[in-house]
């Protein structure tokens, strides 16, 4: 049994570390530990501040799903102060936020996953004729369903460079220099001689690189909306009530106006050429290859417990704690879904109700195996969580010098939250799996063109790979797989509230901004709210108590926070030991499978190990109900349309 | 390892063809806002020095920054990082992890000792002997002394790095701050901004690769070229605030005519940046443009300069600009007087204070007090 460590684990947002026990004979994980290694206490800080200026610090959280912590945040404040936000405001924010997922994905594609799949070593000895020649083929091979799919073909190829043999050998040259003169520069200290490299044909291998050196140079234009709407990126401005970017199509220097939209349209229809083009088809070659030669490891909690909140409101809404959030969803991934590994149609979904957000029963975070202390409580729900850091160093080396961290013990920032005493899978591939669960169960009533997409895409994949959906989803390679059918999905998305906005502003409403409770004088003493939303890793929750105009307690339930969480004693291990446990490794000395499967979440640690909770006694939070195919017709009646 | 390439080698072994070299150069000259005159000094420059050896260190960050880094539109990322550095060292794109990324780290280190980069990324956390930032199994702060020491420059990217950033702000449960008093260097160049502005960020690698020299720098290290303007100053509202022409509330009808945003706490008038001369995705927008109040990100203490809707006068220096804006005209002139006086009083001040740093930074002698 061979003690491994990998610590940094780069590529990802953040800093992570995660210990393995590997047997060499049979290259079996024994075990499996995920560390978060720096805490940053931002919660801490966002007490007695002006709750107008939440979104500005909370966004602060990660500056690579920058957004995601704004647009929560806002959220959770406005339920709170009961601010209905302007139809045109809706319409940019969920712009912003599909154009975030579409960027993310993408560079999480191609320059944080993509070097572990593709190697600029073996693209050496591809053929640059054959390169051209699988290029041109993998956007017509693989053709994911695309409600306007004509439309996105029959753009100009004016995009990205003509994929002809001598651009591929032109690439190839370059990529030669850099590996003969020895400094590989971020190519560094990679294993690249490792046997999975040789999975995909050199070929492949060339086609991909370059495609990694063309999306880091065209991944910025994706987030043109920010740029346009929020004035930056990353970390966009906002305004609680709204967005700062005032339209009008009559004023000689207003922020938004027709050519200003014309920079969107042009971004976003980028995005969905990108994505259907280049991204997919790119996935999922990989993925035909790996599934091909057997891979379908790595799976961990997904097959087990997926968890969402759903997203997209369609329209503005009031009052998340009485389910207005809920009645509104582009895409209804709200729920969790148990063992989808079992078959899509008897797995059993579970609903997360308005009651759950205010009754305070089913979730909660633990900390035994977190450098935090209780008093006097195994669990606690978040909003009575205690602050105390209790930092107890490693089981082996010093406490500013590790060895091997304490299993037994508390080994990382990173709480353990838990759904009804379980842990739980968020993320693309849950956001995936509870739409596609729902839908074949038939609990998914009119369906929405959104959801229709999702789950033409599953098929699509399904008889591509020749596997079940429940064989090839909950998996490494189908992590991977979702999160590439999720940026295609927000692209069309962007482009959905995009032909929305234009609509409602041409009958002449151009309000962005809802001011009516912008003054503290208009607020009730004391307030609470949450904020739900799927962000690009996974679902998000923003919990808030305002009291005397001021932030009492603020809350934030992270996405990779339910994946990178470490054990619970009771619970069993969160979805990155889970997903390790359930991963071969050829050769110890260079886990690369490991380090595969632990990018296929997309961590972003700064996010997960920022929590800190306050001494709050008032804010109630979320719990979940159970419902079922014989309780459609509620789960209709209060909103889960 | 072979011998550095420089970017006319590297040029050269891709392919590149001298007009392409040249055309470039004359690209960076202006990036890096200098005139024309010196569009021969780049030339030299991009001939002779080899590509730099830059290693990056995260700290207590969001990598917000890096990715900043990476939105840069002139030169391209790709440019930045086959053709002007050589980045052996970032927790967002290194291919290597682990042991073997840290070895390839020490070896960088001794290998180019005294001569490569060192690009910072968030704050240092010091509270507890450093164990809420942790890396390798080890400090954070332990790792940045280490690799500070045998630096020729540290970049501090963004405010976390330069002043401690939001996790500094209060409480400050981490002890965290910014870096340069938690290391010996032989320079420290702060380049704020949460993040700063893309092209502002490769525009000091490329100033430091290619003249092998630190950009001159104010009086707080900071690159006079891309911090020596208030955005109010630049500012392409600045007329309207002359004007005393104001947005009084988001989306009135002063808002919707662009007007300026003073009146909703818009940091602008004490905010040293970029953000209003080269404004983010080459010349897109900048948050005032798209209707927001500049929160005045690249300042120090600005987390603890709240409520940002607060209007100014109760942080910054000047509050005599809250004279004027009554929307008189008499008002109004009286009001750009004194302003105008301030602006030039404080520029005065400023550039006194900055001649003897500036010379010697630009005699080589680097900017670290």
């Amino acid at each position: 049994m061979q003690h491994v460590v990998v610590d940094p684990v780069t590529r990802i947002e953040g800093h992570l570390r995660v210990e393995l026990m590997i047997d060499e004979t049979s290259g079996r994980v024994a075990d499996a530990l995920s560390s978060g290694t720096a805490w940053r206490g931002l919660e801490l800080i966002m007490h007695g501040r002006d709750p107008r200026d939440a979104w500005a610090y909370i966004q602060r959280i990660c500056g690579v799903c920058t957004t995601a912590h704004a647009l929560a945040s806002l959220r959770a404040v406005e339920d709170a102060l009961s601010i209905k936000i302007p139809k045109n405001a809706n319409y940019i924010r969920n712009i912003m936020g599909a154009s975030l997922t579409v960027q993310d994905h993408t560079i999480h594609f191609y320059h944080l996953h993509g070097l572990d799949w593709v190697s600029p070593v073996a693209a050496l000895s591809a053929d640059p004729v054959a390169s051209a020649r699988i290029a041109a083929s993998l956007a017509e091979t693989y053709r994911v369903p695309n409600p306007t799919l004509e439309e996105v073909y029959s753009s100009a190829p004016k995009d990205f460079p003509a994929a002809t043999p001598d651009y591929f050998r032109t690439v190839q040259r370059k990529l030669k220099t850099i590996v003969d003169s020895g400094q590989l520069g971020i190519f560094s200290a990679q294993w690249w001689e490792h046997p999975d490299y040789n999975l995909l044909p050199p070929e492949v291998h060339l086609v991909a690189v370059c495609h990694y050196l063309e999306m880091l140079d065209r991944q910025r234009e994706l987030v043109t909306p920010h740029v346009i709407f929020g004035g930056k990126n990353p970390h966009p401005h906002y305004v609680m009530g709204g967005m700062p970017c005032s339209i009008s199509l009559r004023d000689g220097n207003s922020p938004i106006n027709a050519a200003r939209l014309a920079e969107v349209k042009k971004a976003i229809d980028l995005g969905r050429r990108l994505a259907a083009r280049y991204y997919l088809p790119d996935a999922l070659a990989m993925a035909s290859a790996y599934v091909k030669a057997g891979y379908l490891d790595g799976g961990g909690l997904a097959g087990e417990r997926v968890l969402g909140f759903g997203s997209f409101p369609e329209e503005p809404f009031l009052n998340t704690k009485e389910g207005g959030f809920f009645n509104n969803l582009l895409v209804r991934t709200n729920g969790v879904v148990e063992n989808f590994g079992r078959g899509a149609q008897i797995a059993d979904v579970h609903r997360i109700s308005a009651e759950d957000l205010t009754d305070g029963s089913a979730f909660g975070e633990s900390v035994g195996h977190a450098w935090f202390r209780y008093q006097g409580a195994e669990e606690l729900h978040p909003w009575k969580g205690q602050t105390e850091p209790d930092y107890t160093g490693p089981k082996d080396g010093t406490d500013t010098d590790w060895r091997a961290l304490d299993e037994q013990g508390k080994y990382s920032w990173v709480k353990t939250p838990r759904w009804k005493g379980r842990l739980c899978e968020v993320g693309p591939l849950a956001r995936y799996i509870i739409v596609y669960t729902k839908a074949r169960q038939q609990i998914l009533p009119d369906m929405t063109w959104a959801e229709k997409l999702m789950v033409d895409q599953v098929d699509y994949v399904s008889s591509l790979l020749g596997r079940r959906a429940e064989e090839w989803m909950p998996t490494m390679v189908g992590r991977m797989v979702a999160r590439a059918m999720d940026a295609q999905l927000n692209s069309e998305i962007a482009r959905y509230f995009f032909d929305r906005l234009i609509a409602n502003v041409r009958t002449g409403d151009t309000q962005v901004a809802n001011m009516e409770r912008w003054d503290p004088s208009a607020w009730p003493k004391q307030a609470r709210g949450v904020g739900l939303y799927e962000a690009p890793r996974g679902a998000l929750s923003h919990w808030v108590t305002i009291d005397g105009g001021k932030i009492d307690n603020y809350q934030c339930i992270v996405p990779t926070t339910w994946n990178a969480c470490p054990r619970d004693d009771k619970a069993g291990r969160g979805a990155y030991e889970a997903a390790m446990m359930q991963t071969r490794v050829k050769n110890p000395r260079q886990p690369l499978e490991i380090l595969k499967v632990i990018r296929s979440f997309d961590p972003c640690m700064a996010c997960a190990t920022h929590l800190y909770d306050l001494q709050g006694e008032e804010l109630r939070i979320v719990t979940t109900d159970p419902y079922s195919g014989s309780r459609v017709e509620e789960a209709n009646g209060d909103g889960c349309k | 390892m072979k011998e550095r390439e420089t970017l006319w080698e590297a040029c050269l072994n891709k392919g590149v063809s001298r007009r392409s070299f040249l055309k470039s150069c004359v690209a960076l000259t202006s990036l890096m806002g200098l005139s024309t005159d010196f569009v021969s000094r780049v030339v030299e420059a991009a001939e002779t020095k080899p590509l730099p050896v830059v290693l990056w260190l995260s700290g207590q960050e969001c990598t917000g920054c890096s990715e900043s880094f990476v939105r840069t539109g002139a030169p391209l990322p790709s440019d930045v990082l086959l053709n002007s550095i050589s980045l052996e060292y970032s927790h967002l794109l290194s291919a290597g992890s682990g042991d073997d990324l840290e070895t390839h780290l020490e070896k960088m280190m001794k290998e180019h000792r005294g001569k490569y980069i060192l690009a910072v990324e968030g704050a240092v956390a010091t509270g507890d002997n450093g164990i809420y930032c942790m890396s390798g199994g080890r400090p954070f702060m332990k790792i940045l002394r280490e690799a500070a020491a045998g630096a020729a420059a540290v970049i501090a990217y963004g405010s976390c790095a330069a002043y401690g950033g939001i996790q500094a702000a209060k409480p400050n449960p981490t002890g965290s701050a910014g870096i340069s008093r938690y290391i010996s260097a032989r320079a420290v160049v702060n380049v704020p901004g949460c993040p700063p502005v893309p092209e502002v960020m490769t525009g000091v690698v490329m100033h430091l690769a290619m003249f092998g020299v630190l950009p001159p720098l104010d009086s707080d290290n900071r690159p006079k070229q891309f911090f020596g303007n208030r955005i109010h100053d630049t500012c392409y509202r600045r007329p309207f605030f002359d004007a005393g022409m104001f947005a009084d509330r988001y989306d009135d009808a002063g808002a919707k005519a662009g007007w300026c945003l003073y009146r909703l706490g818009c940091r602008g008038p004490v905010t040293y940046s970029s953000c209003g001369n080269m404004r983010w995705y080459q010349g897109m927008s900048y948050p005032i443009q798209s209707g927001a109040a500049c929160i005045g990100c690249t300042s120090a203490k600005f987390w603890d300069e709240a409520p940002f809707s607060e209007r100014l006068p109760k942080y910054g220096p000047m509050g005599d600009i809250d004279m004027i804006g009554t929307g008189l005209a008499a008002a109004s002139v009286a009001g750009v007087a004194v302003h105008g006086a301030l602006s030039l009083l404080q520029k005065k001040k400023r550039d006194e204070a900055e001649a003897a740093e500036a010379h010697r930074i630009m005699n080589g002698q680097g900017g670290n007090k």
